[in-house]
């Protein structure tokens, strides 16, 4: 069913960067024994359960405690207040401090953590944790991002920056406002362009607010040490979660050993600090080691994906080029910051799509509501900015009468020239990737168009993405007396195969079987800084960090042998080496490798900058679908995602990336949605909140990673985890409207709102409810 | 905690015995008493599939299963297929056709497809689909477990062969 | 999950008397797959339950009979019927709803006594049974009665038994050539409950529908037969325009109810489209033997 093309890439001379090698962990995941932090079971352990907010916004007027702590079995019932003993600001976050490690005063959304129950039994826990009552003074809510930016609602007091990114000082200690974040682009003229036009456009488009549902739930233990503390944490971030645990409790950062495991999962929700402030606060009020697991339920409560809207307005001379557009984009973050103020900028920017455009005008915001807060997931907000730049291209290709694959053919931003923050474009193969898109689906070959209620169409759609920036990575690379060799790297492996793609940088670079190379778990004890596991930059950041590591220690290796008389080069076995050296089987070498490319920081004013990204992300998806006209029902039954990723580093690897994020942003694009209900998620469970099965993916599925080259990146890889999300959901509505002639805007695209919008075409719309 | 109860049970193809309260899951049960952590609890509600064990033979969700009904039982988990290090058909088959990435579902969609392989030596696309339609993979790897499955069945279809000749 | 009492007698009788029907924490427990749900949720915290799985073999066996009718106790398990080469002849419309039941774990684990007395107007089998004719026996502890299906569901989650009384087993009468379908519509995912579950069955002759039962289940409170369709489909004339006259006839009918999986006025298309459709797959089904 699935077919794959990956084009023919280049095996590097030692055949291990290029090799489909099968993941080094493959055994341990099919035979049951991968050793994730859910394992984890420790000496005295107590089990916490969280007591949560029944509230959207309100003023706690009392915790009673009571009859929680008088249930046997219950270690301590603890609350806010506690962990002010040992935390006086326990306020934590990665762009704005601004998240309680439990509610104190107010409570801004339903789910929100007030309370916990220690119990050794899990089930005492549990049961205790019902007898905590609160008493709340309600207070009005907001929960539109379009409302919430005007409103005189304000889920925050002052806005609390946490001084890592320059940007965001100037909001220190802003009142009365819940944007978090405002950043605005300013290119050329767009009113001007507007004015002379021949066509204008304008079009709202909405997306939901969504969850990642890692199948692993967010776990961390934590456990006090003689040293300090330790957390085993499922988390994308050891490094983070390090800093940010020494900033809480004002220790050396060396005080604080932050242990991860392979992933069941992340996708962004295990990014930066979530639940490990509350388990290492637990564990050094108990003084025993504190396992705290969220359920499948909980994990809605704690983070998920921005609902977005986004009106974007286009001018369009008589030729079909695009001459002026204006965005504006609102997210809704939720009650907490996370990193939604990062996604509003570094996302935001290319909100105006991948076409050149001279004149442009953008606005992107961060809003505060009262809802579950909202941070990264799988695209870091680009799949919600391409749901609207591509449904608007194709309605304004339909509406000047134009193809839509010429149209964007007509715009399409090229190398060499500067994109809207006037960085000039490099290695963004987006021609290529929208050419073997249209070639792959057949777009210039006839199409079936359906009969009956059966009706049939097709849609393309392409976005792109610019890494994160400035992050750094650091690797270390030791060769053994033996000749075998071990990467240490804080790179999280999550699923997404980085232990084996580091472990062939590293086989290439010293030429020995990446199925040998030892990849060490992080352990901020043991292996180096990096920035997180996100927004694909793995490959690419920590790949040249690994690279530059191995290189050094194969230097470190040449050094050896020219100081012992051995010819540079000479193939003389390593472990030869160490004996000829050591006179024995002894000591080792260490190659450091670090790594942070160059980038400016985009103008406060302007929003420009001339190194905005050290690399693009580019993906695109075509489909054909069937819709059926009596129920709206849409089957997509052919789906082509082609992504620039550079040179593929593992090509096995690289297409399961693909195939899984395009169907991952299938699920966010036909079926998943949080439902609220006065702030209360009402679907929080896989029985209601409906993930993609293997029944609801397309018989046909095509990956293709177009030949390309990264220039700057290790083997000229560049990262891949997200760019088959970027056209998923555009593609898909522009196939809607080729076949029954309607356009849906707003996601998920419910077999009901097809069929609304197809009734409201032939005029006889369907009452409301 | 009060009520607790002795039940005796085969796993693995062991006799075993444990101290098991009535509120207990089998989930609980194989992590706590006997180490085995191949089932795993995600959805809490027998629609991921992560906590698949086989009891009597027939797959069952662990996480919604009292461990008291054990008692008599016969039950089997993913730590029992490999056998002496070596993987077994299926398993090798998911390792080559690549279909997991971050591997918490994966073993029960390895339980679910030994079983559907019993049942149904040469089952159709259309059949595996609908069989494995209760096991959720959030890494998206369907096309590739499709793959795994066809690929297993070709190879317990040599194998048999090769034992009949 | 909240610590609780645990039975497990050896007979129904035993089981019937265990349970107090005054205490609503008291409740029966087969393959619990529902019931687990609900404690896991919190939704219902038991203090005691009581097991069926010990009691008489008998309630776990089912035959299907030489006129072709299905005897089943209680506790058989939905997974045994499903791979019960003797059902699947006598009642392919059966074969063909286990397919799309939950999953296949949920049928190894849940009985046909659990599922029905359960009575979530989500469940697949329930509208089947109904169009098949089905009845209940219920036992209690002054003996047993039958109800028919039809009369088992009173509402939401609400059926006709006593608090007292245990469903021990099931009986499909012979089928006699009657075609029957079922289709399952969702709205979201394909693993979803269903939006609306539409069952059928026809007595056709030459041509003509003799007999339609028509159940709706899951866009409705409780599963429901569609008598007015039911109606206009005696003594017509299989084709179409029957379909078409059934379908818009239930959608008159039904009292369907808005929820996330869709607003009533869609489900009420969804009704009015599915009925046709169930009916034109009853029409292409092989009869019961």
């Amino acid at each position: 069913m699935s077919v794959t093309q990956l084009k023919t890439h280049p095996l590097m001379p030692n055949g291990q960067v290029g090799r489909a090698v099968p993941r080094l962990e493959s055994l341990a995941k099919v035979t049951g024994r991968e050793d994730y932090t859910h394992n984890l079971r420790l000496p005295g352990m107590l089990h916490a359960k969280i007591v949560r907010s029944t509230v959207a916004h309100g003023r706690i007027l009392a915790i009673h405690t009571e009859e929680a702590k008088a249930v046997e079995g219950v270690h301590s019932v603890v609350t806010c207040e506690d962990i002010r003993a040992i935390i006086p600001e326990p306020f934590f976050g990665p762009a704005f401090h601004d998240q309680p490690i439990l509610a104190t005063g107010k409570v801004r959304y339903v789910g929100e953590a007030v309370a916990v129950v220690l119990a050794r039994d899990p089930h005492i826990a549990d049961a205790a944790a019902q007898l905590v009552r609160v008493d709340y003074e309600e207070l009005p809510a907001v929960y539109d991002e379009v409302e919430a930016a005007t409103s005189n609602v304000y889920v925050h007091e002052t806005l609390k920056p946490a001084g890592t990114f320059p940007d965001l000082k100037h909001l220190e200690g802003k009142r009365d406002t819940n944007v978090a974040l405002d950043y605005r682009l300013i290119r050329g003229d767009a009113e001007a362009a507007f004015a002379r036009a021949a066509h204008v456009f304008a079009h709202d488009f909405t997306t939901q607010q969504v969850m990642h549902t890692p199948f692993e739930p967010m776990i961390s233990v934590a456990e006090p040490t003689s040293a300090g503390l330790t957390i085993h944490t499922a988390s994308q971030s050891p490094s983070f979660v390090r800093i940010e645990m020494a900033r809480l409790l004002k220790w050396p950062e060396n005080r604080i050993r932050v242990k991860t495991s392979h992933l069941g999962g992340g996708f962004g929700a295990k990014l930066y600090i979530k639940l490990e402030a509350l388990a290492a606060a637990l564990a050094l009020l108990a003084g025993l080691p504190v396992r705290v697991a969220l359920t499948m339920e909980e994990q809605f409560y704690t983070i998920t994906k921005h609902a977005t809207t986004f009106r974007i307005k286009s001018g369009v001379d008589a030729d079909g080029k695009v001459i002026a557009r204006r965005c504006d984009v609102w997210w809704n973050g939720g009650a907490y910051a996370d990193i939604g103020p990062r996604v509003t900028q570094k996302s935001g920017f290319t909100a105006a799509g991948p076409y050149d455009i001279d004149n442009v005008y953008l606005e992107s915001v961060a809003v505060y509501t009262n809802r579950p807060p909202a941070g990264a997931l799988r695209g870091f907000g680009i799949p919600q900015l391409v749901w609207a730049y591509e449904s608007h291209t194709d309605l304004i290709a339909r509406g000047i009468g134009m193809d839509p694959v010429e149209f964007r053919r007509k715009n399409i931003l090229r190398d060499g020239r500067p994109h809207a923050t006037g960085t000039i474009m490099q290695d963004a193969a987006i021609p290529e990737v929208l050419e073997r898109t249209a070639e792959r689906i057949g777009w210039d070959q006839p199409f079936a168009r359906g009969t009956g209620t059966i009706r049939r169409g097709r849609g393309i759609a392409i976005g792109f993405k610019a890494s994160i920036s400035p992050t750094t990575s650091v690797a270390i690379v030791n060769v053994s007396a033996d000749g075998s060799v071990t990467l240490y790297s804080s790179t999280v492996d999550m699923g997404q195969g980085s232990d084996t793609a580091m472990a062939q940088i590293v086989a290439e670079v010293l030429n020995v079987p990446t199925e040998g190379v030892c990849v060490v778990r992080p352990d901020t004890d043991v292996t180096p800084y990096d920035m997180a596991t996100l927004g694909s930059r793995s490959t690419f950041h920590m790949g040249n960090a690994v690279r530059l590591a191995a290189e050094d220690a194969k230097t470190k290796l040449d050094q050896l042998a020219t100081e012992l008389g051995l010819p540079a080069r000479s193939n003389i076995p390593v472990d030869q080496l160490f004996k000829k050296k050591y006179g024995m089987q002894a000591g080792n070498v260490i190659g450091i490798g670090s790594f942070i490319p160059s980038y400016k920081s985009p103008d406060h004013d302007t929003g420009l900058s001339d190194n905005v990204t050290p690399f693009w992300m580019i993906g695109a998806t075509a489909v054909e679908i069937e819709v059926d006209t009596e129920t709206g029902h849409v089957t997509i039954t052919r789906m082509v995602n082609v992504c620039d990723v550079g040179t593929p580093l593992n090509p096995k690897v690289v297409e399961t990336q693909i195939s899984g994020a395009a169907i991952m942003q299938l699920g966010f694009t036909m079926s998943e949605k949080m439902e609220l209900d006065a702030g209360q998620v009402t679907n929080a469970s896989l029985a209601d909140y409906k993930i993609p099965s293997i029944l609801d993916i397309p018989h046909l599925m095509e990956s293709e990673a177009v030949v390309a080259t990264q220039h700057s990146g290790p083997f000229g890889a560049k990262g891949v985890g997200e760019s088959a999300t970027f056209g998923v959901s555009p593609a898909i509505a522009n196939a809607i409207e080729d076949a029954v002639g309607v356009r849906v805007t707003a996601l998920p695209i419910t077999p009901e709102a097809v069929y609304r919008a197809m009734r409201a075409a032939a005029n006889t719309p369907l009452e409301d409810f | 905690m009060a009520d607790l109860r002795t039940i005796s049970f085969t796993l693995n193809g062991r006799p075993v015995t444990a101290r098991v309260a009535p509120h207990h899951s089998v989930v609980e049960l194989l992590q706590n008493e006997f180490g085995l952590f191949g089932a795993r609890e995600s959805c809490g509600q027998g629609l991921c599939g992560c906590c698949t064990v086989k009891v009597d033979g027939d797959p069952v969700s662990a996480c919604l299963f009292l461990a008291v009904f054990l008692e008599g039982t016969r039950v089997d988990t993913v730590e029992a297929l490999a056998k002496g290090g070596v993987p077994s058909i299926v398993q090798q088959a998911f390792i080559e056709a690549g279909a997991f990435q971050c591997g918490f579902c994966t073993p029960g969609f390895i339980m679910m497809t030994e079983r559907l392989l019993e049942e149904h030596p040469d089952p159709d696309e259309d059949l595996i689909r609908h069989y494995l339609s209760g096991n959720l993979c959030r890494c998206g790897t369907y096309p590739e477990i499709i793959a795994a499955v066809q690929l297993a069945a070709r190879r317990r279809s040599a194998a048999r062969l090769d034992k009949a000749s | 999950m909240i610590p609780f009492a645990l039975e497990e007698p050896a007979s129904l009788a035993e089981a019937v008397r265990l349970i107090d029907p005054e205490d609503p924490t008291c409740r029966p427990i087969s393959g619990g797959t529902a019931l687990m749900l609900m404690m896991k949720s919190g939704v219902f915290q038991p203090s005691k339950l009581v097991s069926l799985r010990r009691v008489e073999p008998r309630f776990s066996a089912f035959a299907v009979t030489p006129d072709g009718g299905l005897e089943a106790g209680a506790l058989v398990r939905l997974g045994q019927l499903e791979r019960a080469d003797a059902v699947r002849a006598a009642f392919p419309v059966l074969a063909d709803t286990f397919r799309v039941l939950s999953n296949v774990r949920v049928r190894n684990v849940a009985t046909l006594g659990g599922n029905l007395a359960h009575a979530d107007p989500h469940m697949d089998l329930a509208p089947v049974l109904m169009a098949l004719g089905a009845h209940v026996t219920a036992t209690g502890p002054s003996g047993s009665r039958a109800i028919a299906l039809a009369d088992l569901f009173r509402g939401y989650y609400e059926t006709s038994l006593e608090p007292d009384e245990l469903i021990s087993g099931l009986s499909v009468p012979a089928q006699a050539g009657r075609r029957s379908a079922y289709v399952k519509c969702t709205t979201r995912a394909a693993h979803d409950w269903p939006a609306l579950g539409v069952a059928v069955s026809l007595a056709v002759k030459d041509g003509t529908i003799e007999d339609a039962r028509i159940v709706l289940s899951a866009a409705v409170e409780t599963p429901t037969r569609m008598t007015e369709a039911e109606a206009a489909l005696k003594g017509a004339p299989i084709g179409e325009d029957a379909f078409r006259a059934a379908g818009a006839a239930a959608a008159k009918a039904a009292e369907v109810t808005s929820d996330v999986r869709g607003s009533a006025p869609y489900k009420t298309q969804l009704v009015r489209v599915n009925v046709a459709r169930a009916l034109r797959k009853a029409i292409a089904s092989e009869g019961a033997a």
